[in-house]
């Protein structure tokens, strides 16, 4: 993307607000020990504090075990958009790495890994996800990471795939190789930066469908496992109070939502700044 | 034609014949096996344990025992369940048609209501109503299923007490009513799961064909058709929709894997008896056959309606039909 | 005798938010048709000629919008109601397009697409519209029409679909007719049968025809008065034959050199 098409993504309203939001929710992730008024793992006092709605205290209330919802909804963040992050630029590099072998080396390798990915689109990625993790028992966030990521590369495969076979017929890449470029230093020179874009895209998408899936397996028990907190199983523990104590339902319902709604938005916005880079250069 | 029909036919066989190994081979590592919960704990025997597992065929090397059971597999034994003390066969059996008919309703209503949204966005295209069902689509986009499950849950269900929230019925003793009033009741308890469902399917239709519409939009023959002095919606129904659907019912195909996976979630917060259900429940008790069985299931549904819809797509909308002379 | 049309002031803007400034894509239109006469409209591409037929149409795209006066049948065109204008369009005003294949529902048959005046404008019944459909397909020249009016656009060849776009536009039998450069996208052989076709039915019918073009030989050879559209202003308004004896404005000469070169090169 030239950078025209940048300025004039920084132009774009709902972008630049995508961005920041997902911006904001990282920092403020990053920050939490310090932003966070109290421990989150700690039961202060387990009668008396137990379930309060939101107070000038306890902005979001506190749970059933009388911790800080607040707090655990910021360390939440910490750990929820820190294993969706991980595991978006694992499920993001895989898939580029091994659609840009599939483009590159053609042949066999091609033919393998397109089947594979048709073969394996097919499998919901949350069966597959539960299944992996209940063969292998509860996991730690790193092992999360690494399952999660590693089941998400297929559309990133197909995409950069895709792109890597429409660049590679061009007259640029002829001209590149008649001057004596190997393969692979066209790859990082030429290929991968004119894909670089579409790859953002995937990213965006990659992160969009990723929290969701670390939320619900924490819901379920199977991803972060208590007291660890996690957007996801703030909402475990309090499932059985949910009727009556709202604030445990909509703040990380909210917090999933705002990500996840920022991530698509972005996602959205630079389809079609590219497509726009695409009809008038 | 049939070429690309046994094609995909092909495809999807590969597809089940690959988890199913995938299956296999999970169950393998899981830690103990079949008889560990029922043999371990307590003072039975070593050679009894030893006879058990040879009469189960336990101890054979891997390979005979993936053809043994892929054998048992295609004859429909899919194992036994231990924790439900039944065949997994029967548990499923059970289990599947409900799934089917919450999946099912689902994206029936789903479809009908994206379409219509979509529609009426294409209509006033760029006026306030388009934007703020812009909004509630990407909203409903945006929220996990299961995190709507809950809100709907939640209020809905246990606040205001509108609707059931578990289960899939509350008659008791089912023989003892008439039969409409099961299928009432049925009917109540489908509801709050379904249109969760529902919800999550418009808001994906929805956006697709927006899309999909305004691209269409721009076309001469819906200037021509202006022309003529067709009423606007005409235009929409009768020229822009047929040529904007296609994409929409492939795309549809190909979230079919993550809808599902989405029921599976709705059955566990809803309590409805089906293949997700039965997934927890399993899970929770180590029956590791009845979960695997439930993952496999799923997976060759997914896979079947993508094979459905992506025929339908092929049919409503065949790829041939503009090649100018 | 009160003309057919009657455009007065007629002003083309891009009322897009971006330039509050920008030159206007046509103003201080000011022309007349009566019933029955042919009128061109010549001008280059980007004059606005088209802007200005579909303007009269109510058919501009969204970033434009006109001004000033339209009086046909005595009703303003400009300042009526979308559904009162799609009321007219097709039966009283019709128009027909440049390109014939993308002008045409890729999806639906051709007869169909025909028959699908008749009932925007009220027939019920289906099978007397497509009689009527395919009678018109016959009448426009289209070689056994009953059967080419089951087939789909793509399947028939470049004048076959102009002559069912004609057919489109002159099955309710308008009083004024709007071709805009009907025969460019044609070879050259089938645009000689087309102009002929287009100038049989305006006599046959008595209807009055505007032709925007581009090509002067167009316009020659079937309008009896040209206006020349440049720059977005109407600068001549005249009898083609006399436009074409002594022309008046530079750009007209222009045009008229282009066809008949005064000196001889050779």
């Amino acid at each position: 993307m030239t950078p025209h098409a940048w300025r004039r993504l920084m132009d774009d309203r709902p972008a630049v607000l995508a961005a920041a939001v997902l911006t904001t929710a990282a920092v403020v992730s990053l920050l939490a020990p310090w932003l966070a008024p109290y421990d989150p793992t700690v039961q202060p006092d387990p009668v008396a504090l137990r379930l309060i709605g939101p107070s000038v205290q306890h902005p979001f209330g506190t749970d059933p075990f009388s911790r800080d919802v607040f707090s655990r909804v910021l360390y939440g963040a910490r750990v929820s958009l820190g294993v969706a992050f991980g595991a978006m630029l694992l499920s993001v590099s895989l898939g580029a790495a091994l659609g840009a072998l599939a483009a590159v080396l053609g042949g066999w390798v091609d033919l393998a890994i397109s089947a594979l990915v048709d073969i394996l689109i097919a499998m919901p990625r949350l069966l597959v996800v539960i299944a992996l993790v209940a063969t292998f028992g509860t996991l730690s966030p790193w092992w999360l990471v690494a399952l999660i990521g590693g089941s998400g590369w297929l559309t990133t495969a197909r995409i950069v795939r895709g792109e890597f076979r429409d660049h590679l017929n061009r007259d640029y890449v002829l001209a590149a190789r008649a001057l004596g470029a190997t393969r692979w230093r066209i790859v990082w020179q030429h290929l991968l930066p004119a894909v670089a874009p579409q790859i953002a895209v995937a990213a965006a998408l990659a992160l969009a469908a990723v929290i969701p899936l670390e939320a619900a397996l924490s819901f379920v028990g199977l991803g972060i496992q208590p007291p660890l907190p996690s957007w996801g199983n703030i909402l475990l523990d309090g499932t059985d109070y949910l009727t009556s104590a709202w604030w445990l339902v909509v703040f990380p319902v909210g917090a999933v939502t705002m990500t996840v709604s920022a991530a698509l938005v972005l996602a959205d916005r630079l389809r079609v700044a590219i497509a726009g880079e695409e009809r008038a250069p | 034609m049939t070429h690309r029909i046994v094609t995909r036919l092909l495809q999807a066989a590969a597809v089940c014949a690959v988890v199913a190994g995938a299956v296999f081979v999970l169950l393998q590592c899981a830690p103990g096996d079949p008889f560990a919960t029922a043999l371990e704990g307590g003072d039975i025997p070593a050679t009894v344990r030893a006879e058990w597992r040879a009469r189960y065929g336990i101890d054979r090397p891997p390979a005979e025992r993936f053809v043994r059971w892929a054998g048992a597999l295609a004859r429909g034994k899919l194992g036994y369940s231990a924790s439900r003390h039944q065949t997994v066969a029967a548990v499923v059996s059970d289990a599947v048609p409900r799934t089917l008919l919450l999946v099912g309703t689902a994206l029936i209503l789903g479809f009908a209501l994206g379409m219509g949204i979509a529609l009426l966005q294409t209509k006033h295209h760029r006026r306030r109503i388009d934007r703020a069902l812009g909004v509630l689509t990407l909203g409903g986009v945006a929220m996990p299923e299961f995190l709507l499950a809950l809100l709907a849950m939640t209020w809905l269900g246990a606040r205001w007490r509108l609707f059931p929230v578990a289960g899939i019925g509350s008659l008791g003793d089912v023989q003892a009513f008439p039969w409409w009033e099961r299928a009432a009741d049925g009917l109540w308890h489908l509801t709050l799961p379904a249109s969760v469902l529902a919800v999550t399917v418009a808001a994906r239709v929805a956006r697709h064909q927006r899309a999909a519409l305004l691209g269409v939009m721009h076309e001469d023959y819906i200037r021509t058709a202006r022309a003529k002095g067709l009423a606007e919606w005409a235009v929409l129904w009768r020229h822009a929709l047929p040529n904007a659907i296609g994409p929409v019912i492939a795309l549809l195909g190909l979230a079919l894997p993550s809808l599902i996976g989405g029921a599976v979630l709705i059955e566990r917060i809803f309590g409805w008896p089906g293949m997700g259900l039965t997934l927890f429940d399993a899970l929770l008790a180590r029956d590791y056959p009845l979960v695997l069985a439930a993952v496999l299931l799923a997976t060759v549904l997914a896979v079947v309606a993508r094979t459905l819809t992506d025929f339908i797509a092929e049919l409503v909308a065949p790829r041939r039909a503009r090649e100018p002379l | 005798m009160t003309p057919l049309l009657s455009v007065d002031g007629l002003q083309i803007d891009v009322s897009a938010t971006g330039d509050a400034a920008a030159k206007p894509i046509l103003r201080d239109v000011t022309f007349a048709v009566n019933a029955g006469e042919t009128v061109g409209l010549l001008g280059a591409s980007g004059s606005g000629k088209t802007s200005l037929a579909l303007a009269l149409l109510g058919l501009l795209p969204p970033a434009l919008s006109a001004r000033g006066r339209a009086l046909f049948d005595g009703h303003d065109l400009i300042a009526m109601p979308d559904h009162v204008r799609r009321g007219l369009r097709g039966r009283r005003l019709s128009m027909v397009f440049q390109e014939p294949l993308t002008a045409l529902n890729p999806r639906l048959r051709v007869g169909a697409q025909v028959a699908e005046v008749a009932h925007a404008h009220g027939e019920r019944d289906a099978r007397r519209a497509m009689r009527a459909a395919v009678d018109m397909l016959d009448r426009t020249g289209l070689h056994e029409a009953d059967a080419r009016a089951r087939r789909y656009p793509h399947e028939l060849s470049g004048g076959e679909r102009q002559r069912v776009l004609l057919a489109m536009a002159l099955l309710l039998d308008p009083a004024l007719l709007i071709a805009d450069e009907p025969t460019s996208a044609l070879d050259v052989t089938v645009q000689a049968q087309v102009l002929q076709l287009l100038c049989a039915q305006q006599r046959e019918r008595g209807m009055a025809l505007v032709l925007v073009s581009h090509d002067l030989g167009v316009i020659a050879t079937t309008c009896v008065r040209t206006l020349v559209v440049h720059d977005g202003r109407v600068v001549e308004d005249a009898p083609t034959r006399q436009l074409l004896a002594a022309p008046e404005h530079p750009q007209t000469r222009a045009l008229v050199d282009a066809v008949r070169p005064r000196r001889r090169i050779a």
